[in-house]
């Protein structure tokens, strides 16, 4: 028996994990394997599907197209970023939109995808929209990957209950041969290559049913050719954007400036908070003594380095403590955040108070001692 | 590792709460002012003269005959995926129209349907053919309770829909966040807001919050902890400090509360998903939500999920790297430049606090969506605050020791009218030990010449005291207390070097409990400015007196035999485990001398059996004072939660009766229960000069904004040097006292000038901030119930 359903004696077949999981994951694979930057979901309805994309890493650009506007309305603030992607800002930039319209209309903002997937759509086109859709997908939006699912009919006599289609407002369910051969069809119009799989295994004994969902992976053949291709087409917008979200990112300047600032004062305070306790070892309490005995140290190599390099060493003079750029530049998170000294230089200047050289990080003495 | 459920997936918008529960935060549907005949007409007072008032409340209209329909819908066959129900309703937009709210069973629309039963067919994914039938169950007016309840679904609905970011109950702006590296701080501007039934309307009542986060994860908090603590005491440090905070999680937008740390387990550990397959952390974070964890060294935290519904109690396991920290620590708050550095951006003084507000209005007034939702539902808001008049009533005079003072009411506080002016009682100090380090003696001795300077005014008789030096080991203070104290010793006085908990709680641990000696800690530190010394002093001489159960001033209390009593409760948020209730009720006439006890409670146990035995002893001690029991008795209950008010009625007043009625069949004092809010969502701004500011102290509000269903009232007591000044709510739940509502208002002012470690006006009555102390310190430091021997004393101030 197949792992992937359970038939019960009444011949109702179920499949676990559900095949909509099965098709998300199978598409989540997808983007893990040939990992596009730039993703459009067709027919997007709940955004649930985006919403597991937003996930993938290597994703910079989302978007969602759906015909009705109220069931994508639902659920899109859960593409919204969260808290915590305020707090922590990635470092990938991440930009999800959902447009309003139709798969029969082109609109530039559906230029220059990597991968377009149409999961569980065809079956909801009318007559007249299947006959424009492949010259939308496949002519103008024209990305280097297209992704189509599909019922297949064969499989519908293992269903229960199924009457004509699988759902009310399905317009055709194909067999395997109508959708391969749709699909060959496209692919050579277009100069894409198709293969085909699917999901949901058909009952041990019964392969020649197919999958229960038919998938078609259609690769285009050759590199788009750029600018010549791009001249021709219409550049009027005619879908209408119903959500967009820019997630905080540390390519934007402010948060990575924010992200430095943050991580360079912390820093220092912590060298101060070391250097001070160094100082005040001699006082009369016992317990202090023991309390700050050497154990897992955060970090342990660094300032290891510090006693080397005299000039890295931080410093008390009157009420302040100087802390060397060079120490602070040399932990990772912010040699990380940074890249070079100067871009930290740059991104404090005004915002942290140095020395009069500009080489170090200068605290006031008077916050500690309060601090208790 | 089983039996964990792992957090996942979002929480639909729904007429539930998040989480499932369904709790009456605004207590709604408590009516005790119906039993209450005195107040049935007027629960207003009169006293004082008239104030201009604005607030933050904005009326909600809607439009004539305006109706709320709400529906039953049933399936056939059942449908049990909520998701799959709100699907299959939809595809019937067209009968059921685009506005609707629907939490699976119930749902509101602003249209009445053409039959009071409508069916509609449906079919699933699989097929199958399922039938919808829609009942028409109420037709709500805008008034009714769970009308109230609606509209605070669609208001935060509106939020959403304005891109707000909900973190916990409020919704924040997350666009422009103010950053505070020092501290890694970060500060979100956000509102707060409910939509109830007052007085005459039903009105919004909206607040400017800040949320306060962390740039930080749980991970990163740890790792500092154990650079700071070290291996020994890393795990009680990191219980202490991460216990009881709320956690934001990197992958769903949802807050959990820390209630336990498994050092056991890590992130390779397996749990149990719902479908019964094992997974480790590791992976699930990786399938999920492709989040790979770098440190699988790492514990695991626990948050319990509390569930109304049956009762089902399971736990949800969160790994310290995928968790930020939102919300102050006790430590942080206690870090004096922390919170200066924070007060700059959340203290924002009247008038800037309702421009923040006026910009949500504007939000809301210009999106087009939310309009269109707005009128879709029928709803509108004025978008303009409601303005009353309020009654600022007189200042009170201070008596101490025949002397009468007035003080400036715009600062209330009378600390330089009263220097120097004998006490009413001064309680001498003939024998007295006076402990410190070395490295503390100059201090000691500073500390004791300036007691020498500011005593002899005050009428305190104060002799040298046996000077101790020990070293600052927390075993050695103990064994010179063991040593030197005798049952004689009036008082015991220790300079500490540092604030360090273990040695404090230990001090009073043995003082408070095997040793009954009032005693006073000292920071070296607060000693050690020459500018300020002679005002610690004072300071320190007045609250020494206090502890060994001197008086130090009075206000008129025109009524007679009457006993007042203050309880707050203190939650152990790090065991969680224990529940402290403090309970303070005066002995005397002149309300200056207080009976002090507390209830140390554990989980599951009821407070208010304690609470009873505790009323039981106060009348007992009071007829001892005055030899006889009181006629009137004010009990002023601090410390009750959102939605607990039904508790409190229903079963703890009929407590207080039954107790009563224990003491003799003869007696029947005339009983009034006030529970006492400090928090919450009203603020109140006098118009003064073309401007807003603050209201001034005694201003009492009793209209307009109260709830026509309770004997309720507001006072504005205490100045706040920045910020908004919060005033304090009273509802009067249970009333025999015959008094008019007027002198009920006054008498609680009144209280509120009582309480000695302040002289000055403080936002409670004295009894509760009393009750508050002791609950604390024994919560924070004792651990169990002080020794009765103290009763009489203000030891814990």
């Amino acid at each position: 028996m197949d792992k992937n359903f359970q038939e019960e004696s009444t011949q109702i077949i179920k499949f676990e994990p559900p095949l909509y999981k099965q098709r998300y994951q199978f598409v989540k694979d997808l983007v893990e394997k040939y990992k596009p930057k730039k993703v459009a979901d067709l027919g997007c309805a709940d955004c649930s599907l985006l919403w597991m994309l937003k996930f993938c890493s290597c994703i910079e650009v989302l978007a969602g197209l759906d015909i009705c506007a109220n069931v994508m309305k639902e659920k899109m603030h859960t593409l919204s970023p969260l808290p915590v992607d305020y707090l922590q800002p990635s470092e990938r930039s991440l930009t999800v939109t959902l447009h309003h319209g139709s798969v029969a209309h082109k609109d530039p903002c559906m230029l220059g995808f990597d991968l377009v997937t149409c999961i569980e759509l065809i079956e909801h086109l009318e007559e007249s929209e299947l006959k424009k859709f492949p010259e939308v997908v496949f002519g103008f939006m024209a990305p280097s990957m297209v992704v189509i699912s599909t019922p297949n009919s064969e499989f519908n006599p293992l269903l229960s209950k199924v009457m004509l289609y699988r759902h009310p407002d399905h317009k055709f369910e194909w067999s395997q041969a109508q959708f391969q051969s749709w699909a060959l069809e496209t692919a050579r119009c277009y100069d894409y290559s198709v293969e085909f799989t699917g999901v949901g295994h058909p009952p041990t004994g019964m392969e020649k049913v197919g999958f229960c969902t038919q998938i078609g992976v259609f690769v285009r053949k050759y590199p788009q050719t750029g600018d010549s291709l791009q001249s021709e087409k219409p550049t009027e917008a005619v879908y209408k954007t119903v959500f967009k979200a820019v997630y905080p990112s540390l390519k934007d300047g402010k948060y990575l400036q924010n992200a430095v600032i943050s991580e360079v004062i912390f820093t220092a305070q912590i060298i101060k908070h070391r250097l001070m306790l160094k100082r005040e070892e001699s006082g009369d309490d016992p317990e202090r003594k023991s309390k700050f005995q050497p154990s897992m140290d955060c970090f342990p190599d660094y300032l290891g380095k510090l006693v080397v390099e005299k000039n890295m060493e931080p410093f008390v003079s009157g009420n302040e403590v100087y802390i060397p750029l060079a120490t602070i530049f040399s932990f990772p998170k912010v040699n990380r955040l940074c890249g070079t000294f100067e871009k930290l230089c740059k991104l404090i200047a005004g915002k942290v108070t140095l020395s009069s050289d500009g080489s170090a990080v200068m605290l006031n003495i008077e916050h500690e001692n309060e601090e208790n | 590792t089983t039996g964990l459920q792992v957090s996942s997936g979002l929480q639909d918008l729904s007429l539930r709460d998040r989480g499932g529960r369904r709790r009456d935060f605004h207590d709604l549907g408590v009516n005790t002012r119906q039993a209450m005949v005195h107040v049935q007409e007027s629960k207003t007072g009169f006293s004082g003269r008239m104030i201009k008032l604005t607030t933050n409340h904005f009326r909600l209209t809607s439009r004539p005959q305006w109706a709320l329909y709400q529906y039953h819908v049933g399936y056939s066959p059942e449908m049990e995926a909520r998701r799959l129900r709100s699907a299959l309703l939809f595809q019937h937009e067209e009968t059921i129209g685009k506005t609707h709210a629907f939490d699976g069973s119930i749902l509101f629309l602003p249209k009445k349907l053409e039959n009071k039963v409508t069916e509609l067919f449906s079919r699933t994914r699989n097929g199958e053919d399922v039938k919808i039938t829609v009942t028409l169950t109420n037709e709500l007016p805008p008034t009714s309770p769970t009308c109230l309840q609606f509209y605070n679904i669609i208001f935060r609905r509106l939020l959403k829909m304005l891109n707000l970011q909900q973190i916990g109950r409020n919704y924040y702006n997350p666009s422009d966040p103010v950053s505070i590296p020092n501290h890694r701080l970060m500060v979100w501007l956000g509102f707060t807001s409910s939509i109830l039934q007052y007085e005459e309307n039903i009105m919004l009542c909206a607040d400017v919050s800040h949320k306060v986060l962390r740039g930080e994860t749980v991970l990163d908090t740890m790792h500092s902890i154990h650079s700071q603590v070290g291996e020994e005491r890393f795990r009680d440090t990191c219980a202490k400090e991460l216990i009881g905070l709320i956690v934001l999680t990197k992958y769903n937008n949802r807050t959990y509360r820390i209630d336990d740390i498994d050092w056991d387990n890590n992130p390779k550990g397996t749990f149990r998903k719902s479908d019964g397959s094992e997974m480790s952390f590791v992976e699930y974070y990786k399938k999920q939500y492709n989040i790979e964890i770098s440190d699988w060294m790492q514990p695991v935290l626990i948050s319990q999920m509390k569930r109304r519904r049956g009762n089902i109690q399971g736990s949800v396991a969160l790994i310290p790297e995928l968790c930020s920290l939102t919300g102050l620590t006790d430590k942080m708050r206690n870090d004096f430049n922390m919170m200066k550095d924070l007060a700059i951006h959340t203290r924002l003084p009247p008038e800037q606090r309702q421009r923040e507000l006026g910009r949500l209005l504007s939000y809301i007034q210009k999106d087009d969506n939310v309009q269109k939702e707005l009128r879709n539902w029928g709803l509108s808001f004025d978008y303009k605050s409601v303005s009353f008049t309020g009654r600022v009533v007189q200042g009170e005079k201070i008596f101490q020791s025949g002397t009468m003072f007035d003080y400036n009411p715009q600062f209330a506080d009378w600390t330089k009218e009263t220097r120097g002016v004998p006490l009413i009682r001064a309680v001498p100090m003939d024998s007295w030990l006076l402990i410190y380090t070395r490295r503390n003696y100059d201090v000691a001795n500073t500390l004791l010449q300036s007691l020498f300077k500011v005593t002899p005014s005050m009428g305190i008789r104060m002799n040298k005291p046996n000077m101790i030096e020990v070293d600052d080991r927390t075993e050695t203070y103990l064994r010179v207390l063991q040593q030197r104290v005798t049952p004689d010793t009036n008082i015991v006085v220790c300079i500490l070097s540092s604030s360090r908990k273990d040695k404090y709680d230990a001090i009073k641990k043995y003082l408070c409990t095997d040793c009954p000696i009032p005693s006073q800690c000292v920071l070296a530190r607060t000693l050690s400015k020459p500018q300020t010394i002679m005002t610690v002093a004072t300071k320190i001489a007045l609250q020494m007196n206090c502890k060994m159960g001197g008086e130090l001033w009075s206000v008129e209390i025109p009524l007679k035999q009457v006993m007042i009593v203050g309880i707050d409760c203190y939650h152990d948020t790090v065991s969680g485990k224990q529940s402290i209730a403090g309970f303070v009720a005066s002995l005397n006439q002149p309300v200056t001398r207080w009976f002090s006890r507390c209830v140390v409670q554990s989980r599951g146990q009821e407070l208010v059996d304690g609470i009873k035995a505790c009323l039981q002893t106060a009348l007992r001690n009071w007829s001892k004072w005055n030899k006889c029991l009181p006629s009137r008795i004010f009990v002023y209950r601090d410390g009750v939660g959102d939605g607990q008010l039904n508790t409190l009625v229903n079963y703890e007043v009929p407590q207080f009766l039954d107790c009563l009625k224990s003491i003799g069949t003869d007696y029947s004092p005339r009983l009034t229960v006030i529970v006492v809010k400090k928090r919450v969502g009203a603020r109140f701004f006098a118009e003064i000069g073309g401007g807003l500011k603050n209201p001034p102290p005694g201003t009492v509000v009793d209209t307009v904004v109260t709830r026509p269903e309770w004997y309720d009232f507001f006072i504005v007591s205490q100045t706040v040097k920045n910020g908004c000044v919060a005033p304090t709510h009273y509802n009067v739940i249970y009333d025999t006292s015959q008094l008019k509502p007027d002198h009920v208002q006054r008498l609680t002012y009144k209280l509120c000038h009582m309480y000695y470690n302040w002289s000055g006006i403080i936002r409670v009555p004295a009894p509760c901030q009393y009750a508050h102390k002791l609950a604390f310190l024994v919560g924070q430091s004792i651990h169990r119930e002080p020794n009765l021997m103290l009763s009489d004393r203000l030891y814990y101030l």
